[in-house]
Formats: C-alpha cells, structure tokens, sequence
C-alpha cells in the first residue's frame, strides 16, 4: 500500500567529528553484524537494521480506527563523523487474516505492518504526514518518531563519545511516505523542527528509498543548522570579531558536509534534482556559506588595515 | 565525446552474507545429559532402538517429496558439556558411535551443546540474543521500549504485579497474563533465558536449544560468515572437551550438517523445554538476506518450505 518513515537528525555529541574505526564502534548495535561504512565522497557510516514490534492503530486523516502488526526497521547512521541519526520505516500491507496471527508470521516479513481491515493508502498517508489532528485518537497509534528519536538517543549515549558538542543545535524529524505511481515530490517545513516528505516513485518500493529519505534529512538538517548559527552571529548589529567568533563553528564543523545526493542511487536522482530547482537547498546552502566567508573576508580585512595602521604610528 | 558511465564501489559499505549448504532434513538422534551417561550406555542403546524406525520413516517421507528422489538427510548428536562435564570424548564418543551402529544408525555429525554458547570466538547465544524481537501486547505503540524482564522472554502480557497490602491501601486483586496471540483462552508462556551470578552468565537449556536449531537450519552469521563449520577430525577423540571442535563430521559422505527442516527425536520429558525452545524461536528475527538465500535454494530445487521457522522444526516424541 505505502510506506512511511521518520528520520531524526541530530549534531553527534562530541566535541569533535569521530573517526571511522569509532564509528563502527559507535554504531555496532548488533552483535556478528557488520556497520557498513562509504568513505566516498564523504565518510559514512550505517548499522545493521534492528527489529521492533507494534500492535497499534495508525495514523489515519479520517480518525478511523486502523489496526496494524508487524514489525519496525530502524538503524542508525553517522555522517561525517559529524551528523547523527535515527531512521525507521514500515511498509504496510494489507493483511489476509482478519485476525492477529502468531508473532513467527511477522517476523517471516521484516519491516512489515499488516494492516487488519478495511484502510486507504492515501487515508494512512495523509494521517501520517499530515498535521495532527486535535484530540488524541482512541488507543495507541505508530509512534515511529518515538523509535527513531531511541535508536538516536542511542548513537548518543554512546561511552565513546565525549559529550562536549561544540554547539547546541535542536534536532529535526522527517517524517515521509513513499508510494508508487507517476513520479512526484513534496517537502514541507511544519515547525522549526519538523518536516514532512510525501514521494511518488516509479516501480516497487526499495531501501533506496529510504537512503534518498536520510540524505535529504541529513541536507535540510545541516541547512537549518546553519541558518540558526548565522541568526545567532546577529550579523551587522554585533561587532565583525563577534560575529565572526559566532560563525566559527559552523566553519569547523558543518561547511565541508554538504553532499548532496552523494548516496542516493541514479534513478532517485531526479528527485534530488527537483527539489534543487524548488526550493533549491543548495542556492541556500552557497548563499549562507558565501556570507560566511564574505564576514570572515571583512573581518580580516579590517584586522589587517587596523594593524597596519598601527604600524604606520 | 559520448557520456561515460561510471560504476563505483565500496566493499565495507556492501553486506556479504556466506551461503551454506543444505541438507532436506537434519535428524536429531539424540540428545546426552549426564544423566542419560549416567545410566550407562544400555538406555542409549533404548534410545537409539526407538529412533531407528523414525529415521526410516522421515528419510522415505523426503524421499517421496524430492524430485528424483535424491533426499539429503543428515544425522546429528548433541553431547551436552555445557551444564556439567562428564568423561571424555576418547572415552565416551566410539560408545555412542557403537550404541548406535548396534540399530544400524550411523551419526553424521557431533556437536558440544557448549558451542551454542560460545565457542572459536564466536558467541552464538549472544548473536541470537541481539535477535530477538519481543512479541509485542496489543497497544504497543512504539513510544516505549519493550516491557522486559531482564533475562526472560514471555508470549503475552505478564501479570500486574500484585504489591503486598500497605497499611492504608487497598490489596490489587490478581489479574491473569494473557498470551498475545491467543484463540479463545491464553496459554502463556514465560522462559528464563539466562541468569547471572558475579560475573558469569549462564545460559539456560532452551535458550541454547534455540541457537542449536538455528545452527542446524544455517539461518545464523556472525559478521556475514558462517559460525562454526563442521570439521573433520584428524586423528583420535581428544581427551577434553575443549579440544573437541564444535561440530565433528564423523562420516566424510555425510549429507551437509545444516538443513532446510530439522526434526528431533526426543522423550517425552523435553516437551516443555521444547514449548519454551517454540516461544524463543517464534522471535528470533533472521536475517533478510539469509532468508531469501534459503528461500531461493530451496525453490530451485521444487521444495517449497514454510515460510515460518518454527514451522521448519518437527518432533517426534517417543
């Protein structure tokens, strides 16, 4: 029927990037699994994909009562030893049996949630993506948000690291559905922090998908990041030096990260591509690191001329 | 200049996962305790006479479903080393070997119960651990963890539980567990699946049971490799279990000691550690790959097997 995901991006809890052995370590969740790790074009790191149970109703826009079995996918991942993040996802299914079957059932069918009943995709879709509705809906429903945000907390309380982050940034969550059909995409920024991504792909749903999810959530994240850094430097109403001084973590830690579509498979690509002309991440991106650089290049200009002028005294 | 394509790769960014190769059926003959050692080689002997007939009977079973007829049966035993140490394997291997020849059985494989713990580095049980995926109550929702009782696997909800009377409260009466799954009325099940006491944790019976059986039905890897391949002996039965490699291929000829079903012929007496071995299985999560791997095997040779795994596992209780 659909598939439907939450992605929480967050700045790793260290006051440095890590290096790649750490990360495995850091990522290694399972035991005799492997983090699977890219060093092109940039290092990063995956770990294998754990299992979590579910018997609850689902989001749906229309309030009816929606029960889902099976089982979530979630794994973690670290950018440039430098983004975190916790990812899940479920494929729903229609079920065949109208009643629970025996947990091994599930289990045959990773990643699966089969829905009990009568449900519609676009019902679940837009109950997943949509905003919430007022008033809780009767009895529990998927919280993948919840998963996701664990399967971060737990990159987070890693021993390894040493918990000084350089600086404080909030976490953002991506919540997507992926469909198949004509080919369309749409992002949506909801509050500061959250994001909801609805995709219509050609052909059966694959975990490409789900990277091509994780690689926009990692961009808009370092996107936000950086806006908040620059709106906290006060450019203009603060001293240059100041200001600059409030740019500097941006420059040590997030401006070499922008990759996009570094992981995302050729036929996704297109997707990427739209959402470069519209809204166009990566104008924002230049244009925020090109004010970056063009304070620090003033900054340093008037460095210069006030010690030469000091000189000519 | 006509576009190039380019092709990159990584191999620490792939997954490899081994394939293994599979038998139809592997045939559990036998299972020793120290007890059973105990009772000196006369009740092996009983119990390998009323295995034989099974053994005929699953082989002429395979025989008829495999196109061609060309069933590939395997025989195992498990020689428990891990709850208590008795004798040697100079002293009590050809024993067995002989009790069973007596029935015309031959024995495939051996195996120490102790290297479903751990065993070459690898531990299997801890593997399985990390793969265990509770069955979830109705209204789990995904916002809290899983409830667990540390060190115990249930099929349902537990109980609440009943605190003792305070001065001024009132007593909470007793609520039943309920099975998650249930038809009608629960059976509930709950399994130790270790305990620790300082340092060393133990694994209990069933639990080890459970990786036994993924180890016979080639559904475990431990970092895409195959755990603990059957090894063929070059000269005599040591004399200590720890020298004994995990698997020992006794018949060069063998059939390959993992399997698409498995089937253990058992007493009577195993049933409830079997009923808990079911409920660990039935939430152990294999992986994909390894699955389809199986999955695909099978199909290409016209078996179709269940797509549960405790449906792959069969007894006979005798």
């Amino acid at each position: 029927m659909l598939v439907m995901g939450e992605v929480h991006t967050g700045l790793l809890q260290n006051s440095g990037e890590i290096s790649e052995s750490t990360c495995r370590q850091v990522l290694g969740i399972t035991a005799g699994e492997t983090v699977r790790v890219s060093r092109r074009p940039i290092v990063h790191a995956l770990s294998p994909e754990r299992l979590t149970g579910v018997d609850c109703t689902l989001p749906a826009a229309s309030r009816s009562r929606v029960r889902g079995v099976g089982t979530v996918v979630s794994r973690c991942a670290v950018t440039g030893g430098r983004v975190a993040q916790g990812s899940s996802y479920v494929r729903v299914v229609r079920s065949e049996a109208d009643r629970r079957l025996p947990w091994s059932h599930y289990l045959a069918r990773p990643g699966v949630v089969e829905v009990l009943g009568k449900a519609k995709a676009a019902d679940l879709a837009e109950g997943f993506t949509g905003d919430p509705t007022p008033g809780s809906p009767d009895g529990a429903c998927l919280n993948l948000g919840a998963v996701s945000g664990r399967f971060l907390d737990l990159v987070q309380a890693s021993p390894l690291l040493d918990r000084r982050a350089p600086f404080k940034i909030p976490r953002t969550s991506l919540r997507w559905v992926a469909e198949t059909g004509e080919p369309s995409i749409r992002f949506t920024l909801h509050t500061e922090q959250e994001r909801t991504l609805r995709l219509t792909h050609p052909g059966p749903f694959t975990p490409a998908v789900v990277d091509l999810c994780e690689d926009l959530a990692t961009h808009d994240w370092l996107l936000t990041s950086l806006l908040v850094i620059v709106e906290r430097a006060r450019i203009g109403t603060t001293p240059g030096a100041a200001a600059v001084a409030r740019l500097a973590p941006a420059i040590d830690h997030l401006l070499h990260l922008w990759m996009p579509a570094a992981r995302v498979e050729e036929w996704l690509t297109p997707f990427w591509d739209s959402l470069e002309r519209r809204p166009g991440f990566t104008r924002q991106w230049r244009s925020l690191v090109d004010r970056v650089r063009d304070q620090v290049a003033v900054n340093t200009l008037a460095l210069l001329s006030a010690s030469a002028e000091t000189g000519r005294r | 200049m006509t576009p190039v394509h380019a092709t990159f790769g990584e191999v620490a960014a792939e997954r490899r996962i081994a394939s293994v190769p599979l038998s139809h059926v592997s045939v559990e003959l036998g299972h020793l305790y120290m007890e059973d050692f105990e009772a000196g080689p006369a009740r092996l002997r009983e119990q390998f006479r009323k295995v034989a007939p099974w053994l005929a009977t699953v082989r002429s079973l395979w025989r008829e479903r495999v196109p061609g007829g060309r069933a590939r049966v395997s025989t195992c035993f498990l020689v428990d080393d891990y709850f208590s140490r008795f004798s040697t394997p100079a002293e009590l291997v050809p024993m067995v070997l002989d009790a069973a020849a007596e029935h015309d059985l031959t024995i495939d494989y051996l195996a120490r119960e102790s290297a479903c713990a751990q065993s070459d580095g690898v531990e299997l049980a801890r593997l399985v651990e990390d793969r265990l995926v509770d069955d979830p109550p109705p209204e789990t929702d995904g916002s809290r963890p899983p409830v667990k009782e540390t060190g115990w696997l249930c099929n349902g909800s537990r109980s609440p539980r009943t605190a003792p009377v305070q001065a001024m409260g009132k007593a909470r009466p007793w609520e039943p567990p309920a099975q998650n799954a249930k038809r009608g009325h629960s059976i509930f099940v709950d399994v130790e699946l270790w305990d620790e006491r300082g340092p060393r944790r133990t694994w209990s019976c069933p639990f080890l049971a459970a990786v036994w059986q993924l180890l016979r039905l080639g559904l475990l890897r431990s970092d895409g490799r195959v755990p603990l391949p059957p090894v063929t002996l070059d000269g005599g039965w040591p004399r200590d279990w720890d020298e004994l490699p995990a698997v020992v291929r006794l018949d060069p000829q063998a059939a390959p000691f993992s399997a698409y079903t498995t089937l253990s012929v058992l007493s009577p007496r195993f049933l409830p550690v079997e009923l808990a071995v079911r409920t660990i299985l039935s939430q152990v999560a294999v992986d994909d790959e390894v699955l389809r791997q199986v999955a695909g095997r099978s199909e290409g040779e016209g078996v179709r097997l269940e797509e549960e795994l405790v449906d792959r596992i069969s007894y006979v209780f005798v």
